[in-house]
């Protein structure tokens, strides 16, 4: 009897903590906050190092900086191939593409001041950009000055020709900060900024932007809260708070939406669609990632004993491939891109011009390549590494299988990211599966994936061993400020690509978000995913 | 006993160093390089960028003079700043540690007030159906996932019977305490914020109890089979057979010695879970010295994971100290010895 004492008197005591707790559940300040028609409340798996828009370069700082602040252009909230005005009313691009003269709006109010926006804020947020030689610095590399030759004038000259710099113009390192303020708070745009300057801190939490919402708080881990900005050029947002909810696995997001304690989850595994698209009180955005993963194979004859460099090789690997296996493996909206260009990109092929499986035609392919009775290869890539829902373990096993079945004899060689990865960036992988995500939304960002580019000269792809028909299609790519021109010179460098080239595109995959019900006009951006300013909630 | 404090904490001061010493060179020995980490792709190839990052984090310096300086700002009280979260490394790990032990609290105090009495119970009623129904308990606690038990408790307690909140430390949009102890439930209760100290306990439960299930099965396994052992010991025959009742004889005389061993796993386990908490922070969102930890490693955060390992040393050090006194206090032939 005793010793029931002893066990019934601790469970009573959990049970009395848990029942205590109870009915202070229906007063939970939680559900008012998300219930709360002028709130929205945003789950996201936080990725944020800096908010100074000078140093940061992931993904939801990226989502809080739209709301926060305005750059000079933006990307259409429907189609990130259209670049729109933002602080910039127009633009002008010389024939060179290396002088880009912006017309600003004029009496736009700062966040933190009863400053006016000017040209000479842009001069010194672009010229402290640079110094800083941040992260998104490289996005304002080539800039040889910054002119203001009048208060709603900028001109930007570059040493080069650059046509993708009004697409790189959408990203946050390109936000416009009220100078003055940030010079009192250490702020500065001297060369010297990388070691002088101070303002992250203050930048971390606040905002000295003319976006529509100011940075109130940010909880690292945990929480960014934003508040309307009473004076937004373009008028009053809808929303008087956003709460940006750090919550870092697709289950619990999904837990915390279905709940109704947020409003919109951002990171949705495709498992959970079904059960998603059975509640009534949830509504399923899908788009398209903006992320390829792609098979790297070599032109470097020595590493993989003649076989990965071996054009026809390289074809039958891509002909070997199944990719509607891949696809349905990865789930959700997944699809197969003709090339590394990813879909909804300009110039990009669609879906239908994509690579089917045609194993009879790898293995002549093959037989013509000098390898009758199929080659072993080592696959390298990075374990234990998942991104946009795809698991490099689980997709290189498929690859493994596929190819197994054109007699050629993968073995899988992962290794832990950071190491694999200065492999790859050494040029060293004979055969490597990677992935790569837009820097900025434009196609001339692929060019990395052409002879001399990033991507291409870790797959040993150099002038040397490429033909003039790349080549002059990269270098005409690379100056072409027509829009329709460098679309068309796209194609041909994307017929070029399904025939010849060492990669091989698997997968780009979708992406999901949720939402409740009640919130409206919401659109699926891959750039900052959620924008605020254009959402409603009934 | 007072030797045996002074003695240890001396001995913390070269221990501290080595392992300075020892995570210097484990962490540098990884064949990567924190750029990789921390730049993006266009970032890399950006030599003006690299060369600034090197620079700005003292990584352009030889190893030695990496190591001189870690150690001589360390000296000085200064332990870096973080490269992933760029922010001092001391205020990093004085927001993140009380996150952890506050979970890490709960889970010894359920894992104490229950495993033991689970434990000496399983033991009195040996192949009682409360016995196997207890063992039962403690297997299921120490044999599930993490992951999987927080998610199940996340969906049961939260989604379905709205029981207890969601994930994170307090509320959505709710302000964090006056800054004391950087435990929310403290420093809540010490400044009177009521609101703020319920939804803090509020929030505690969950990732404390799912944390604590593991906790309790050793702590109850562990006590039963030491119970077992000393429940057949001479003394204890002999104690009943000088007609001693049951309740005096299991807690006078058994349950002392039982708890030894039961105690050395406390200590031990305190400490793992202090810094291996990362799936259960992950689940309930819980920013903690675990996640902290895992996510500087991955990143080759040099200053942080200096930081972290210095930090779990020194709460090793504390933990065995604490229990080695607890020995002392629990056995009276070690009490006789420090005399």
């Amino acid at each position: 009897m005793r010793k029931w004492s002893v066990l019934s008197s601790s469970l009573l005591t959990v049970l009395a903590l848990l029942m205590a707790s109870t009915p202070v559940a229906a007063a939970a300040p939680a559900a008012q906050t998300a219930a709360d028609p002028k709130t929205l409340v945003v789950g996201a798996s936080f990725d944020i190092k800096s908010l100074d828009p000078a140093r940061g370069f992931e993904q939801i700082g990226g989502m809080v900086h739209k709301a926060t602040y305005n750059t000079l252009v933006t990307l259409d909230d429907n189609d990130i191939s259209q670049i729109v005005p933002d602080l910039a009313q127009s633009w002008d691009v010389s024939p060179d593409a290396r002088t880009f003269t912006f017309h600003l709006r004029q009496g736009v109010k700062f966040h933190t001041s009863d400053n006016t926006m000017t040209s000479a804020d842009v001069k010194w947020s672009l010229e402290r950009a640079i110094a800083i030689k941040g992260n998104p610095s490289f996005l304002l590399e080539g800039i040889t000055s910054v002119e203001t030759p009048d208060p709603a004038t900028v001109v930007v000259h570059k040493s080069e020709a650059d046509p993708a710099f009004i697409a790189k113009g959408s990203f946050s390192v390109f936000a416009v900060l009220d100078s003055k303020t940030v010079q009192a708070h250490g702020g500065t745009n001297a060369a010297d900024a990388n070691t002088t300057d101070t303002a992250e801190t203050w930048l971390n939490q606040n905002s000295a932007g003319t976006g529509p919402f100011v940075m109130t708080r940010y909880v690292p881990d945990s929480e960014v809260d934003v508040q309307k900005f009473a004076g937004y050029w373009k008028g009053d947002a809808a929303f008087d708070r956003v709460i940006y909810r750090n919550i870092p696995t697709a289950a619990t997001q999904k837990l915390t939406l279905q709940a109704g304690d947020i409003d919109i989850a951002t990171e949705i595994s495709p498992d959970s669609v079904a059960d998603l698209q059975a509640d009534p009180g949830i509504t399923l955005a899908q788009g398209q990632g903006a992320d390829i993963f792609f098979l790297l194979m070599n032109q470097n004859p020595a590493l993989t004993n003649g076989a990965m460099s071996n054009p026809q090789v390289q074809l039958a690997v891509r002909y070997a491939l199944d990719y509607e296996g891949i696809n349905a493996l990865v789930g959700g909206p997944a699809a197969t891109p003709a090339t590394i260009l990813p879909l909804g990109f300009l110039g990009a092929y669609g879906t239908d011009r994509a690579f089917k499986r045609d194993l009879a035609l790898a293995a002549e392919l093959l037989i013509a390549a000098g390898f009758p009775n199929g080659f072993s290869v080592d696959l390298q890539y990075p374990t234990n590494f998942s991104r946009s829902g795809v698991s490099f373990d689980l997709v290189a096993q498929k690859i493994q299988a596929d190819l197994a079945e054109a007699n050629i004899n993968v073995t899988l060689k992962p290794g832990e990211i950071n190491t694999e990865l200065a492999n790859y960036r050494a040029g060293t992988e004979g055969f490597g599966f990677w992935l790569w995500g837009p820097d900025y939304f434009d196609s001339n960002d692929y060019l990395a994936f052409l002879p001399e580019g990033i991507v291409g000269k870790r797959a040993n792809w150099t002038n040397g061993n490429s033909d003039a028909t790349i080549q002059s299609l990269r270098d005409q790519i690379n100056v072409e400020t027509d829009t329709a021109a460098r679309a068309a010179l796209w194609q041909q460098a994307q017929d070029y690509l399904m025939l010849q080239g060492p990669f091989a595109v698997i997968v780009q995959p979708g992406v999901y978000i949720a939402t409740r019900g009640r919130i409206g006009n919401y659109v699926y951006n891959p750039a900052w995913r959620v924008n605020p300013y254009v959402l409603s909630k009934s | 006993m007072q030797a045996i404090v002074a003695q240890r904490l001396l001995l913390m001061l070269p221990l501290m160093v080595g392992m300075t010493l020892i995570a210097f060179v484990v962490s540098h020995s990884v064949p990567a390089d924190p750029v990789a980490a921390h730049l993006g792709q266009r970032a890399m190839e950006d030599k003006t960028i690299v060369a600034a990052f090197r620079q700005q984090w003292g990584l352009d310096k030889p190893l030695p003079e990496q190591y001189l300086t870690y150690l001589a700002n360390l000296a000085r009280g200064n332990m870096g700043t973080s490269i992933r979260t760029h922010m001092p490394v001391g205020e990093d790990l004085a927001r993140y540690l009380p996150a952890s032990a506050e979970l890490a609290i709960v889970a010894t105090l359920v894992g104490v007030f229950l495993g033991v009495p689970f434990g000496v119970l399983s033991a009195v009623r040996r192949n009682h159906p409360i016995d196997h129904l207890l063992r039962g308990i403690s297997l299921l606690g120490v044999s599930s996932p993490v992951f999987w038990l927080g998610l199940i408790a996340l969906y049961v307690f939260y989604f379905r019977l709205g029981w207890l909140p969601g994930p994170g430390r307090l509320d959505v949009g709710m302000p964090e305490p006056q800054r004391i102890t950087g435990m929310f439930t403290v420093d809540s209760l010490v400044t009177g914020n009521w609101p703020t100290f319920i939804a803090s306990i509020r929030h505690l439960l969950l990732p404390g109890l799912v944390l604590a299930s593991v906790y309790l099965g050793l702590v109850t396994r562990m006590t039963r089979s030491s119970m077992l052992e000393v429940l057949s010991a001479d003394y204890v025959r002999t104690a009943r057979g000088k007609g001693l009742a049951q309740r005096v004889v299991i807690y006078r005389h058994a349950l002392g010695n039982a708890l030894i061993p039961t105690i050395t796993v406390l200590g031990l386990a305190f400490g793992d879970i202090l810094a291996g908490t990362v799936l259960t922070e992950t689940i309930f969102s819980w920013p903690g010295i675990g996640r902290y930890a895992y996510q500087s490693a991955v990143t080759l955060d040099f200053p942080a994971i200096m930081g972290v390992s210095l930090l779990i040393a020194g709460v090793f050090i504390t933990v065995n100290l604490a229990t080695d006194l607890a020995y002392v206090l629990l056995d009276p032939r070690l009490r006789q010895a420090t005399r």
